[in-house]
């Protein structure tokens, strides 16, 4: 579904030039829950834009369902379409209604009609458990219960693959379990999802694999029995005595 | 306090206040004199609501009807009339320069408004752009707006612009105003843009939408609510600024005004009226813009 052969990203400051993600080859198959760990600045956050081709890479290939992001002919929109993402800060439409947020672009971009729009906005909006607040402003809902309408605004473009950057970073610790079920709710259904998180117990419960990466680098992968509770490489090791 | 020193100070200069006279420059009562226009008799009066319709006959058969106000009527029935004789007289409510031009300063800057934020919205999003043409373009326009007073402009719209290019001088006006205005809009929009957080237009690109759709749907109807503050002064500004054209000779109600002061000499009553005038016009327009403002809070 997702492959990456080494993928490059820089950046160039003050005269030199920093990678944030530098060779990183991975897959992803289809139905695959895959969680990305690592320190902050270790390029994973960036990894995971690359991957929707919000982050523009410098080489390497990215292949989704077999197109390849890195070729000009490559129309991004139609590939972001089927790819949908969540942000730490949600990044929901403030000056539209939750039920106006999922359906902007059901009818902009995939071209429904609004009550097709609606069924389907009304449908998630269950799902993720706040039909209720339908016609409430973002700015009037937890975070808890904005991250979760950012989830149905994803869902709601019927993307093959979900990417989530550090969904739970931004949330009060009480509204992080509510988030998580949702999401787990989505692996179980069998979404391929690519997930960033320090959410190690998301990462031992849901994931299928589990990469971990460092300074740009992909140091270490596997399950996540294996990762937590014997990981070969040193780096990966430290860190997970620091997190556990 | 101020009012009696004002009071005391116009007293020592030996200055009548003349406010009756304003009035009749907003509405007057414009009085035709009727007459008769070649030797006649009188066929008929008919009264219809204030008016008389008079029927005149010639000598030689000729017919012809006028009509005028009943207080005004000056012949009877089978009245002989030699040519330019009165008949009577017809008055109509006109409205006096001073309306004229509150009116010609009301549509040469809400023309002007318009096509100012049109231009300030696409050399907005121009500044933006990635297109390092488009935006070089875009800032060579704005510096020269901001960088020439608003009078030369308007003179060498009319002057030059306008003798080449064959434009009338209230399309000259209209013009140099709108771009004069474009100008700051465009900043104001950038500014606007610009002070939305990145995370909206990545969220809307995440979703499949074009730059174009993220801009209509997503970042332009947020970006106007917080310009809006900003884009109300610069349209005030833009009708104070109006007052400006009538150095090229539009009618506009600074024109009309001195135009007035010339036959009437209350200097001091009509720049208190078009100073009132002119914040009456930009009053009802903060008040517009205030309420639309309240209109689109109720999403915070």
């Amino acid at each position: 579904m997702i492959k990456t052969v080494d993928l490059k990203k820089s950046f160039v400051g003050r005269g030199q030039t920093v990678y944030a993600v530098d060779g990183v080859s991975a897959h992803i198959e289809p139905g695959e829950v895959v969680v990305i760990i690592g320190p902050s600045g270790s390029g994973k956050s960036t990894f995971l834009r690359c991957l929707n081709g919000l982050e523009t890479f410098t080489s390497g290939h990215i292949m989704i369902d077999g197109v390849d992001l890195a070729s000009k002919k490559t129309d991004l929109n139609l590939v972001r379409r089927e790819v949908g993402m969540v942000f730490q800060q949600f990044n929901l439409f403030p000056h539209k209604t939750v039920l106006e947020n999922i359906i902007l672009a059901q009818q902009v971009v995939r071209k429904r009609t609004r009550d097709e729009a609606e069924k389907k906005a009304r449908q998630l909006l269950k799902k993720v458990g706040i039909a209720e607040k339908e016609n409430e402003y973002p700015i009037r809902l937890s975070g808890g219960q904005q991250q979760r309408v950012a989830i149905a605004r994803a869902l709601a473009m019927d993307p093959k693959i979900m990417l989530f950057d550090e969904p739970t970073s931004a949330l009060d610790p009480e509204m992080v379990g509510e988030v998580l079920e949702v999401m787990k709710q989505l692996a179980l259904e069998g979404m391929t999802m690519v997930v960033v998180t320090h959410e190690m117990g998301f990462a031992r419960e849901v994931a299928d694999r589990v990469l971990f990466m460092d300074q740009g680098k992909l140091v270490e992968e596997g399950t996540p029995e294996h990762f937590f509770t014997a990981p070969r490489e040193e780096r990966a090791k430290a860190f997970l005595k620091q997190v556990l | 306090m101020l009012c009696a020193g004002l009071w005391v100070a116009t007293k020592k200069i030996d200055y009548t206040w003349r406010w009756n006279r304003v009035p009749q420059y907003f509405v007057y009562v414009d009085e035709a004199l009727i007459s008769a226009p070649f030797d006649a008799r009188v066929a008929s009066l008919q009264r219809s609501g204030g008016t008389t319709i008079i029927k005149l006959t010639g000598e030689d058969g000729e017919e012809k009807t006028f009509e005028v106000d009943n207080d005004s009527l000056k012949v009877s029935e089978n009245e002989e009339l030699f040519q330019g004789d009165y008949l009577g007289s017809t008055s109509v409510w006109r409205f006096g320069p001073l309306m004229v031009g509150l009116w010609n300063t009301l549509w040469i800057s809400a023309a002007s408004s318009v096509i100012g934020l049109i231009i300030g919205l696409i050399t907005g999003l121009c500044r933006v752009s990635k297109n390092p043409t488009l935006r070089s373009l875009s800032v060579a326009y704005i510096e020269l707006i901001r960088g020439t007073p608003l009078l030369v402009q308007l003179f060498i719209f009319y002057f030059f612009l306008g003798t080449v290019l064959d434009i009338s001088r209230i399309l000259a006006g209209i013009s140099a105003l709108a771009i004069f205005a474009g100008a700051y809009v465009a900043e104001i929009i950038r500014a606007g843009i610009q002070s939305i957080p990145k995370g909206q237009m990545e969220a809307a690109r995440s979703l499949g939408m074009s730059v174009t759709q993220a801009m209509t749907h997503i970042i332009l109807p947020q970006a106007f609510k917080r310009t809006l503050p900003p884009l109300a002064g610069q349209f005030i500004s833009l009708i104070k600024d109006s007052s400006l054209v009538s150095v090229i000779a539009i009618t506009d109600l600074t024109k009309s005004g001195r135009e007035v002061i010339t036959s009437t000499f209350a200097t001091f009553e009509i720049w208190f009226v078009v100073a009132f005038l002119y914040l009456l016009l930009t009053s009802v327009l903060s008040q517009v813009i205030s309420w639309v403002e309240r209109r689109l809070a109720i999403s915070d």
